[in-house]
């Protein structure tokens, strides 16, 4: 466990680029709440990452000896999980992808729920922004000692 | 024989250290505030520093001859914060227990008493650096 100021950038930048990951879920789900047809057959299937906290370390071998407890973590997105049964039939029986009842498969997407996370995710991105601001006028300061 | 860096440099340059390690913990805490499970982490360091500072200042030439240089018991540099998770919160449904506002105070309080430390450690550089210059002359 280092106690310097760029592990602090570290661990910011860790949480930026996750809850930018998650934006990018966000507006995916958000631009595709009308697909009915995938590369992958069916209708498109709401996505959603998972954070996961990892000791912080500069290389490989540092994770390796480092506690799983230990008390720097950095974020990560270890998972984009697809939400297998989010889909919404609906009675459109002149829609070319409706099946034999009539009924066409649509995503199951709220778009108030998404609307909400994505404002969580940009303040989470600006909480980690603050973060490295405070690190770095920190840092910059310690340079002027003595000046 | 006195060194040149007294007790007060050594406790800010401390203060410094330490104070950097609360700004990594709490960037920590930032990162994973959405994380599941992660418990909000807190640094105590505020008491170690004081004892040691009173230690070191009893201490202080304690059983040293005249030819010996007088070096502190170095308590100061020896103390440690202590890192652990805060008792004082709410658990979520994800039993994650970040409060991103009480986050964010940390992080400034931390930053500006960091300023305030450097600030007083260069004003004591100042004042050496002026005596050096037979006063400014």
């Amino acid at each position: 466990m280092s106690n310097d100021f760029a592990t602090g950038l570290r661990i910011s930048a860790s949480g930026l680029s996750a809850q930018r990951m998650r934006m990018n879920t966000i507006s995916s789900n958000i631009a595709n709440i009308n697909t009915t047809r995938t590369p992958e057959g069916g209708p498109y299937r709401r996505k959603d990452v998972v954070f996961e906290s990892m000791p912080d370390a500069r290389n490989f071998g540092e994770l390796v000896t480092s506690a799983p407890n230990d008390s720097l973590q950095r974020v990560q997105v270890t998972d984009i999980h697809v939400d297998q049964n989010a889909v919404d039939r609906r009675y459109e029986p002149d829609h070319p992808d409706a099946d034999a009842e009539g009924y066409v498969a649509y995503p199951k997407i709220n778009l108030m729920e998404e609307m909400a996370n994505m404002i969580q995710a940009t303040r989470g991105y600006e909480a980690n922004v603050s973060a490295i601001q405070a690190s770095k006028d920190m840092a910059l300061g310690a340079l002027e000692i003595g000046r | 024989m006195k060194q040149i860096f007294d007790k007060t440099t050594d406790a800010l340059s401390a203060a410094l250290n330490f104070r950097q390690l609360r700004q990594n913990v709490t960037a920590s805490n930032l990162a994973n505030a959405e994380t599941p499970g992660y418990k909000a982490k807190v640094v105590e360091f505020e008491d170690a520093l004081a004892r040691a500072i009173d230690l070191e200042g009893l201490n202080k030439d304690a059983g040293l001859d005249g030819d010996h240089l007088a070096i502190g018991t170095g308590a100061i540099s020896r103390s440690k914060a202590d890192v652990y998770d805060n008792p004082e919160v709410n658990v979520t449904n994800d039993q994650n227990t970040v409060d991103l506002e009480k986050e964010m105070a940390t992080l400034q309080e931390n930053q500006i008493l960091y300023k305030a430390a450097l600030q007083l450690i260069n004003k004591k550089l100042g004042s050496m650096r002026y005596a050096a210059s037979d006063g400014g002359r």
